[in-house]
């Protein structure tokens, strides 16, 4: 199922990375965000933990920030997709605003199908607070002018997607 | 339509060629983006819900009205563009604002939003990429998913220099980015951010936008106030159906697994001062979903795969081919959204090749609602004495025929060609070409033949023992035009084992008449026709003319519904009418018990068990085959006359590329516009070129008469020949 959601991903112009350990995936997270600023507004502890260093936006600087990071709900291993959970606008505006979108995506969640999604949806639209729930697949892309395929519109450019394999239960916190 | 402009957009290189590579490249990433998935399962899983939904359309805006509001969202059910135009232009006002950020929705352009806020002092930014660039250049979409697929780089980049005040090369990327630059300060300023909505959850009052770009996700979430405009015909029951949608309408539209970003939308997020406007747009859908018989029309998910493989689509774009929707859909929904006079000019631009009904997510019958759309619109003057008085009248209609045989004469030899014969009898179309009408049609040449109708006289029947009986019911254009194609299907149903008879009293299948809006004379039709082949008793009825047998099959069926003998006729005549090849075909596995079968071994003739069949004489002819639309999709028959072919005509087959795509006859269709015609034409002889066969076999006479014309115009020594003409030159 992680072969599979690999290349379904890979197949959209995502960038892949499987990590065992959180120190692992932070390494990566530093080594692509440089000395950008991250908009970040819901990490979890866990990572920030281990990524002390990053320098977080203000929420009204996200429009200029380097990258945003998110921690998806669960992957579709038919398309590569992951479902974000932005019910706040701010968490949103991290994954939509900045031309670099990093996700971390805890490999146990991946489902085969979109079909196979539809209890976790269910769960989330049927409680009665506003939501708003993202099935995000690769970058940002359009084919508007002369059906040429061209990556990075008005969301994000690159897409991350940091698959951990060990334990990460951190993501739910 | 105004000739003018289509043949402008027949001009238009650069359209033609966008929309050819399109046309080209759609299929295979769509079969890609389907692949392992069962289309038909889930087109009609879809088709039912959506179905269900319509009959109970009123219940579900009223239970997604109450979800949404309980959630916190405020629901504005606008009957007409007026009402959802000021609605929306109240809501803007209430938030002191002036200006509009907008993500793509074809609500929007069906109530002409932008005019009416700009009228009122709103300014509207659109930001779907497509959008920008046709709202910059004062046009509207030529397509529903791609709306600039007619504008190129070199006309995007003017617009963009314009626009920005610094010279953008034409260079996709980088125009791109200039997009990218240049709208980012219209998200971020936006007071009130719009959007459309693809599908509305009735349980849970969410809805589903379903976007590449990222500009939905941003203006449903910058501005405080989100307005979400969207058709009643968009919700659904819930998340279940919801998730079928989006399952299928990207893969439909672009061939893509899924599009870049699908969001769900519940409620106003983000505390205090967020609002969430839901518009539910009416404009005639809530009177349409009550009318059993074109309700149908409001089950199309508006992924515009009708657009995406209809051949005039293909030539003349969405600019011809619709009026704010495109594509066959488009022709449906704009009377009943936009009016019958929007209407009446786009209805006859369908040449009914059914290609959009294959591939329609939601299993609509797109063609035959366009044909019973025509009965409603204004008819040209001369078709009530051509339908009404000519064509009702068997004896008169082809006396007329007759005497046209005489009246073509000086004419002959021009390369002057038949289109449909009761239009070549109509004052407007006679002078344009004339029909090389056979000499003696075949209603008369078999009655100088009566040995052939005389069982005995065929000899014994082997195996069954007893011949079945079949009526031949051979359709206007052979049996005035290519008798010799009539003779040719009887030697060979004989030889295969069948006795014939050509009941002389048959006349015009109707559908001329239906396909010009004449249904009454089309019912007319369909009575004498259905009394005149349940008169005889006979196994089966045989037609070489598949829109024949659309006709006698489906249609009359359809137009009869409300006469309950006549309903009953129809459903017998349906039972037992087949087209030539399906009924060749059950004979193709048994061929050794036909008499007078040419077989590799001489002399055999009865079928020995476990002994394989011999198989025929091989031409060593190779042929190529073209699909005939309403054989294929009008009657679901492309299997049968490849094996025919093979087996009973002993020709290898060739397959051109598209040999489904249609040939440009469409009947009148190639009188009234020959200029698109011949352009559909045009790449179906490439497609025969291509594969080198010196035969192209086919099973409608109507195709054999286009194609004919085209191969002999361009002088190319390439045959067309009927299937049963193939057959009985090897079996005769």
């Amino acid at each position: 199922m992680v072969e599979l959601f690999q290349i379904a991903a890979e197949a959209v112009g995502a960038v892949v990375k499987r990590f065992t350990t959180l120190s692992d995936a932070a390494g990566y997270v530093t080594s692509a965000v440089g000395a950008a600023t991250v908009a970040a507004p819901d990490l979890p502890p866990a990572v920030r933990r281990v990524l002390p260093e990053l320098t977080l936006a203000a929420p009204a600087d996200f429009a200029v920030a380097g990258a945003g990071i998110s921690v998806a709900r669960a992957g579709i291993a038919a398309t590569g997709s992951l479902l974000l959970e932005l019910s706040d606008p701010t968490d949103r505006s991290a994954t939509a605003l900045p031309p670099v979108h990093l996700v971390f995506l805890d490999a146990t969640t991946i489902v085969p199908t979109l079909a196979d999604l539809a209890g976790l949806l269910a769960e989330n639209l049927n409680r009665p607070a506003p939501v708003y729930l993202s099935l995000t697949t690769g970058p940002s892309r359009t084919a508007d002018i002369e059906r040429v395929l061209t990556i990075g519109v008005h969301g994000p450019k690159e897409l991350h997607i940091l698959m951990m394999e060990g334990d990460a239960t951190w993501t739910r916190d | 339509m105004d000739k003018g402009l289509i043949q402008q957009k027949l001009d238009n290189t650069f359209l033609r060629r966008a929309l050819k590579n399109f046309a080209a490249a759609y299929p295979v990433a769509r079969a890609k983006a389907f692949e392992g998935m069962d289309f038909e399962e889930l087109r009609g899983r879809i088709s039912d819900f959506k179905e269900g939904g319509l009959e109970q359309l009123p219940a579900l805006v009223e239970q997604f009205t109450a979800s949404a509001e309980k959630a916190g969202a405020r629901v504005h059910l606008c009957t007409t563009p007026d009402d959802a135009n000021r609605t929306i232009l109240e809501i803007i006002r209430s938030k002191n604002a002036d200006f509009l950020v907008k993500s793509k929705a074809m609500t929007s352009e069906e109530i002409e939003l932008n005019h009416y806020l700009e009228k009122n002092g709103v300014s509207c930014l659109e930001t779907d990429l497509g959008e920008w660039i046709i709202q910059l250049a004062g046009e509207r979409p030529s397509h529903m998913v791609m709306p600039a697929i007619h504008k190129n780089k070199e006309e995007v980049a003017e617009l963009f220099s314009r626009e920005t005040g610094r010279e953008c090369p034409p260079d996709i990327p980088s125009l791109v980015q200039t997009a990218r630059e240049a709208l980012r300060s219209g998200f971020l300023t936006g007071q009130v951010g719009m959007s459309g909505a693809n599908v509305a959850m009735a349980d849970s009052g969410t809805l589903a936008i379903i976007t590449n770009e990222g500009n939905g996700r941003l203006v449903t979430t910058l501005p405080r106030t989100h307005i979400a405009l969207v058709g009643v015909e968009k919700i659904v029951p819930s998340l279940t159906e919801a998730l079928d949608v989006i399952e299928i309408l990207p893969k439909n539209a672009t061939g893509q697994k899924i599009t870049s970003y699908v969001s769900f939308i519940k409620g106003p997020t983000g505390g205090d001062g967020r609002e969430l406007h839901i518009v539910l747009l009416d404009n005639g859908r809530l009177r349409l979903a009550a009318d059993p018989a074109f309700r149908e029309a409001l089950k199309c998910v508006k992924c515009g795969a009708c657009a995406n493989v209809c051949p005039i689509y293909e030539l003349v774009g969405g600019h011809v081919f619709g009026h704010i929707y495109v594509g066959g859909i488009g022709l449906v929904l704009t009377p009943f959204f936009h009016g019958f006079d929007k209407a009446e000019e786009i209805l006859k631009l369908c040449i009914g090749c059914r290609k959009c009904n294959e591939i329609c997510a939601a299993r609509i019958d797109i063609e035959g609602l366009i044909v019973d759309l025509r009965d409603k619109i204004r008819k040209p003057f001369g078709q009530k004495f051509l339908f009404g008085t000519l064509m009702k009248n068997r004896k008169l209609f082809h006396a007329a025929l007759r005497t046209a045989y005489l009246a073509q004469k000086p004419f002959q030899g021009a390369g002057g060609r038949i289109r449909h014969l009761p239009l070549v009898l109509n004052r407007e179309t006679a002078n344009r070409s004339l029909p090389p009408i056979a000499e003696k049609p075949f209603r008369d040449l078999i009655l100088e033949k009566p040995e052939s109708r005389v069982p005995d006289s065929l000899g014994p029947v082997h195996g069954s023992g007893s011949r079945e009986k079949v009526l031949f019911y051979s359709g206007c254009l052979a049996d005035f035009v290519y008798p010799e194609m009539c003779q040719d299907t009887v030697t060979s149903l004989e030889k295969l084992g069948y006795t014939v008879t050509f009941p002389q009293n048959q006349t015009c299948c109707g559908i001329p008449a239906r396909y010009s809006g004449e249904m009454e004379v089309a019912r007319d039709m369909a009575r004498i026709n259905t009394d005149v082949l349940l008169k005889e008793d006979a196994d089966y009825v045989v037609t070489i003319c598949p829109t024949c047998t659309m006709s006698l099959k489906h249609d009359f069926g359809k137009l009869l519904a409300d006469e309950p003998v006549y309903a009953e006729k129809a459903r017998r005549l349906a039972e037992k009418t087949f087209n030539f090849s399906e009924l060749a075909a059950r004979k193709a596995g048994s061929r050794a018990q036909t008499p007078g079968l040419k077989t590799q071994t001489p002399g055999l003739k009865t079928q020995t068990p476990g002994l394989k069949d011999p198989g025929p004489e091989k031409t060593g002819e190779t042929v190529t085959y073209h699909d005939a639309c309403h054989l294929k999709r009008g009657c679901g028959v492309h299997e049968e006359p490849r094996k025919v072919l093979r087996e009973l005509a002993g020709v290898e087959i060739a397959e051109m590329e598209d040999c489904d795509k249609c040939c440009g006859f469409g009947g009148s269709y190639s009188i009234k516009y020959p200029e698109i015609s011949q352009e559909v034409l045009k790449n179906k002889l490439e497609t025969i070129a291509a594969t080198g066969a010196k035969t192209v076999a086919v099973d409608c006479p109507g195709c054999k008469l286009q194609i004919e014309g085209g191969l002999e115009a361009a002088g190319s020594p390439v045959k067309v020949e009927h299937s049963a003409t193939l057959v009985a030159k090897m079996i005769g």
